[in-house]
């Protein structure tokens, strides 16, 4: 039950939900919440294959399942940065418009 | 008994992940998506010291959990929702969910505890490391001498996200 194939389902369905949240919700929030969920399933994925390669220590990749897990700090860095912006981006725009819903912010197609 | 135990944490923490992300993109109101994505992360969390990455366990909670989840919990409140929207969710399932995911995550710190590691938990993977895989030390090593380079730059581009954040929420200059 608890192995790589089965990690990667779970990363998987993590990730379409995300997808699927960015492409049918309207709220500005919801997507970016939908965005952290794939950052996630992602980190997860990174994890899954750095236990698959742990202890591998042949000259290339002297430390491939630290590497793994360091990937992932750095998306969860990267995705702090981006939640930051982001909210901060939904906030100024609530402030002009009064609204976090996409439909109502057309101006570029105008 | 010990062979089991890793089958039935992985299940009912891969459940409460795939129910919680499935509610966090399906719920009319961000309060109760923002709600959902603290069992998400319990249970992302436990999978995590399933796979033995410790301090990447400890970071997502921290940062995840205690970071990101506020942030979104704080502009929310900025934001004025309409109130019609707040009824549309009855809030025990967002408990049961988290509990779940809470008594997972203290299962497996608590063998962990006991342990000085989750070898034995993760049988079905090929191969077996070493207890000090996943920690701070083994960490460490490949982090400041193969990715310097890219540690530094993460550090310049939080910096540059923080004064973004800033510039672009005040209220006016």
């Amino acid at each position: 039950m608890f192995t790589l194939t089965n990690c990667l389902i779970l990363a998987g369905i993590i990730f379409a939900a995300g997808v699927w949240g960015v492409i049918a919700r309207r709220n500005v929030l919801i997507m970016l919440i939908s965005i952290e969920l794939m950052l996630n399933a992602v980190n997860l994925v990174f994890a899954s294959f750095a236990r698959t390669h742990a202890g591998l220590a042949q000259p290339p990749q002297a430390h491939a399942g630290e590497t793994g897990q360091l990937f992932a700090l750095f998306v969860i860095a990267v995705a702090a940065a981006e939640a930051a912006v982001g909210l901060a981006i939904i906030l100024t725009i609530f402030r002009n418009r009064a609204t976090v819903d996409t439909d109502d912010m057309q101006t570029l197609k105008q | 008994m010990m062979a089991k135990l890793p089958d039935i944490i992985f299940l009912v923490s891969a459940l409460v992940c795939v129910a919680s992300a499935v509610a966090i993109v399906s719920r009319k109101n961000p309060v109760y998506s923002v709600v959902y994505m603290l069992p998400l992360f319990l249970g992302m969390t436990t999978i995590f010291v399933l796979l033995q990455a410790t301090f990447l366990a400890a970071v997502q909670m921290i940062v995840y959990g205690g970071a990101i989840l506020v942030l979104f919990l704080f502009v929310l409140m900025l934001i004025n929702l309409k109130p019609e929207e707040l009824r549309d969710d009855f809030s025990l399932v967002p408990r049961v969910l988290t509990t779940l995911g809470a008594a997972m995550l203290a299962g497996v710190i608590a063998v962990f505890a006991r342990r000085g590691s989750t070898d034995g938990l993760h049988h079905a993977f090929a191969r077996d490391v070493d207890a000090a895989f996943g920690s701070v030390g083994s960490l460490a090593t490949p982090l400041f001498k193969e990715l310097v380079v890219p540690f530094e730059l993460a550090s310049v581009l939080i910096v540059v996200a923080i004064v973004g954040a800033v510039l672009l929420a005040k209220k006016k200059v």
